[in-house]
This record gives structure tokens, sequence and C-alpha cells, in this order.
């Protein structure tokens, strides 16, 4: 390679080096607001202020879903399998939204600790099955653990 | 080694390769799509939760995954560009522009379409679309500062390094999902036998009509990139000359 042209080559590696260096710290400095939801422990150890719309996402903790019978209000409870958070909201639910799977709600933290929800979210994880293979693996115990939200094995 | 590089550079060299290639492309390339379209949309099995709807999935994730390369392949060409100013080098990073323009906005629209489905939304600022979302305006925006730039080898420097820059985005989009939490689901793994999650009966369709975009994808380039070469090889005599015939 000719002199000239290794030396323009190292100019644009220098420059693509740098640059990702500072995209990766911009990245994350800011990755606490990059976040699209709270986790509900978050919610309960009151990272949230009342009064201030957020985003809170958890699994729909089993058996907590309740539903008025001459309205469209629904209480349920959001959970990370460590801490629950209460959500009363009013109006049609995505057709996924079921026990045990997750969801992220738009809204605020009431004086009480409710969540008042303007809008709910379901969210999908990345298991794809049919009916027979969930079937079996029920049957065997061994449905993968959906437990966990979005991975975050630092936290 | 340097003497094959030299000679890919050459347009004319190209041009003739990738018109006897051609055809066996299309060739593939359809019976690819004909055969990972019609297993996607009515042989795989419904999901335990979306039922039908996850069958979106054998459009958007190939698209999306695709999509994805256009900023690195921009990103070698431009550097070929930049350092041995080859002159094909710059006619794929300018025809790749559009192309990966609509990619991404098809990506976009087949997220778009499966979101509201099963999200209930169509759209939300999350780390993935909304990189995703930038990742078009990106390539809009190398589109137009080239059309603005007159001088033709200053704008070939200027998207060429744009193109370089791009490419840090790519891995924003890639981690986003696993770097922050998303509504956008974290990148499935695939399962090895049919009684897993994920297995290959959701797979192989998948990967069919992967390979079918990826011929897309690979066609629509060379196509673009001959016609470039057309036209900016016109004052040559081996173009007048295939003109005439």
């Amino acid at each position: 390679m000719k002199p000239h042209r290794r030396k323009r080559l190292g100019i644009i590696l220098f420059i693509a080096a740098g640059l990702s260096v500072s995209v990766g710290l911009i990245l994350y400095a800011m990755s606490q607001n990059i976040d699209l939801f709270y986790t509900p422990t978050q919610v309960a150890e009151g990272e949230a202020e009342v009064g201030q719309r957020i985003r809170i996402g958890g699994m729909v903790k089993e058996g907590s879903y309740e539903s008025a019978e001459d309205s469209l209000q629904v209480r349920f409870e959001t959970t990370d399998y460590v801490n629950s958070v209460p959500i009363y909201f009013e109006g049609i639910l995505p057709d996924l939204f079921r026990e045990g799977q997750g969801i992220v709600a738009e809204g605020t933290v009431d004086a009480e600790g409710i969540f008042q929800a303007s809008r709910v979210l379901a969210k999908h994880d990345e298991n794809y099955m049919s009916q027979e293979v969930k079937a079996a693996l029920d049957a065997a115990g061994a449905t993968p653990e959906n437990h966990q939200l979005s991975p975050q094995p630092e936290s | 080694m340097w003497l094959w590089f030299s000679k890919l550079g050459s347009p004319k060299w190209f041009y003739e390769l990738s018109g006897k290639w051609l055809p066996w492309l299309i060739a593939t390339m359809i019976l690819f799509l004909v055969i990972g379209a019609t297993w996607a949309l009515l042989y795989v099995p419904q999901d335990y939760q979306q039922g039908l709807t996850n069958r979106i999935m054998y459009v958007h994730v190939p698209v999306a995954s695709l999509s994805l390369s256009f900023f690195p392949l921009m990103a070698v060409a431009g550097t070929i560009t930049l350092v041995w100013k080859m002159k094909l080098a710059d006619m794929v990073v300018k025809v790749a522009a559009p192309l990966g323009a609509w990619f991404t906005a098809l990506a976009l629209a087949s997220g778009s379409i499966w979101g509201v489905d099963t999200w209930g939304t169509w759209w939300i600022w999350d780390g993935r679309l909304t990189s995703l979302l930038l990742q078009l305006f990106l390539l809009l925006g190398i589109i137009s500062l080239r059309s603005a730039l007159e001088d033709s080898d200053a704008a070939a420097r200027a998207c060429a390094l744009l193109s370089i820059v791009g490419c840090i985005n790519v891995v924003v989009i890639k981690y986003s999902v696993d770097w922050w939490n998303t509504l956008h689901q974290p990148g499935t793994t695939f399962g090895m036998s049919s009684d897993q999650p994920n297995g290959p009966e959701f797979w192989i369709p998948l990967l069919i009509m992967g390979i079918a975009v990826a011929l897309f994808f690979t066609v629509s380039l060379i196509l673009a990139t001959r016609n470039e070469i057309l036209e900016r090889e016109r004052r040559s005599q081996w173009v007048q000359e295939l003109v005439q015939e």
C-alpha cells in the first residue's frame, strides 16, 4: 500500500474509533433515560415521583386481575417477582394481555402508590411455539422461564 | 490479490461478470421466495400466544436484519472510495443508500403492523424502534447530501464518511434490546429440536425467507449498480458499443 493511502486509511480508522468511543460514552451516560419503562421495584422504591407521567413494565401477577361487571375498569398487579405495583385502568386491553405475561403501562403513580394507567400495551417474549409444544412442555414442567423481563444481567 | 482487487474496481469487468450471474441469482431467488413464502404463510404452526399474527415474522425479520447490512456495506465501499478512489465503490455507496432506505422503511412498516396486533400500538419510542428510525433518517440524509453537493468528488467523500459514521448506529440497533428495556422483544435463539420453543418448524422457513430476501437484496444492488455504471460511463467506448448493439 502506498504511504499516502496508508495515511488516509489511518485517519479514517482514527475518526471511526473516536466516534464509536464518544457515542458509547453518551449512550452509557443516558442509559437511564433510554429505558422505556420503570420496573415495579423501581416504582415501589419511590424512584418515580408522584404525579409524574411514566411507563411501568412488568408481568401481570397471576390471580390479580379483576374487572368491573358494568364498565371497562380493570385492576391488576404488575410484578417483577420482587415487588408488585397495583394498576388501575379503564379501557380496552390488548389481545395478548393475560396473567403471567409482560405488559407496559403508561400513566402516573398516585399518592397511595397505585398506578393510574392511561394506556396498557402487551409485551411478548422471544419464545415462539405451537400449542402442542407448549402443552408438552407444561406437562413436563419445563416451560422456559418467562419470568425475566428484558435481560438485565448486571442489575 | 492486488491485481484481482484492481480488476474488481473496473466497471466494465463488473458489468460483464454480473451480467452472467444475474439470471442464476434471479432464478434462485424466485425458487427460495416461492418455497419460503408458501411454507411460512400456509404451513407454519400457530404460535401459542399470537396465533397467526407471528407469521409477519417471515417478512419482518429477514427485511429488518438485511436493513442492518447496508451501513457496513456502504462503509466498506466508502473506505475503498476514500483510500483507493475506486469508481465502482462510490457507485455502490450511491445506489445502496436508497435501497437501504426502502429496506429500513419496510422493516419499520412491517414491524408496526405486527405491533398494532400484539402490543396494541403502531409505534413506541423504545430503543429498538427509535434507533431504526434514526437509520432511515441517516440514509435519507446521505441521499440528500449527494444531491446537494455539485462537485461529485466532494459528494463521494462526504457520503463515504457519513456511511462509516452511520455504522455505529447499527451496533446500537442490534444491541438496543439487550442494553435497555424495550417493548420490542429481545433476540430469539433457535431451538434445535421440535419439542423446544422456536424449534425447526419455525426457523427453517425463516431461514429460507432470509436467503430469498438476501438474494433480492443482492439482485437489486447489482441491477442498480449496473444502471449507475451505464450512466457514469456513458462516454466510454464499451458503453457506446453496447448501446449500438
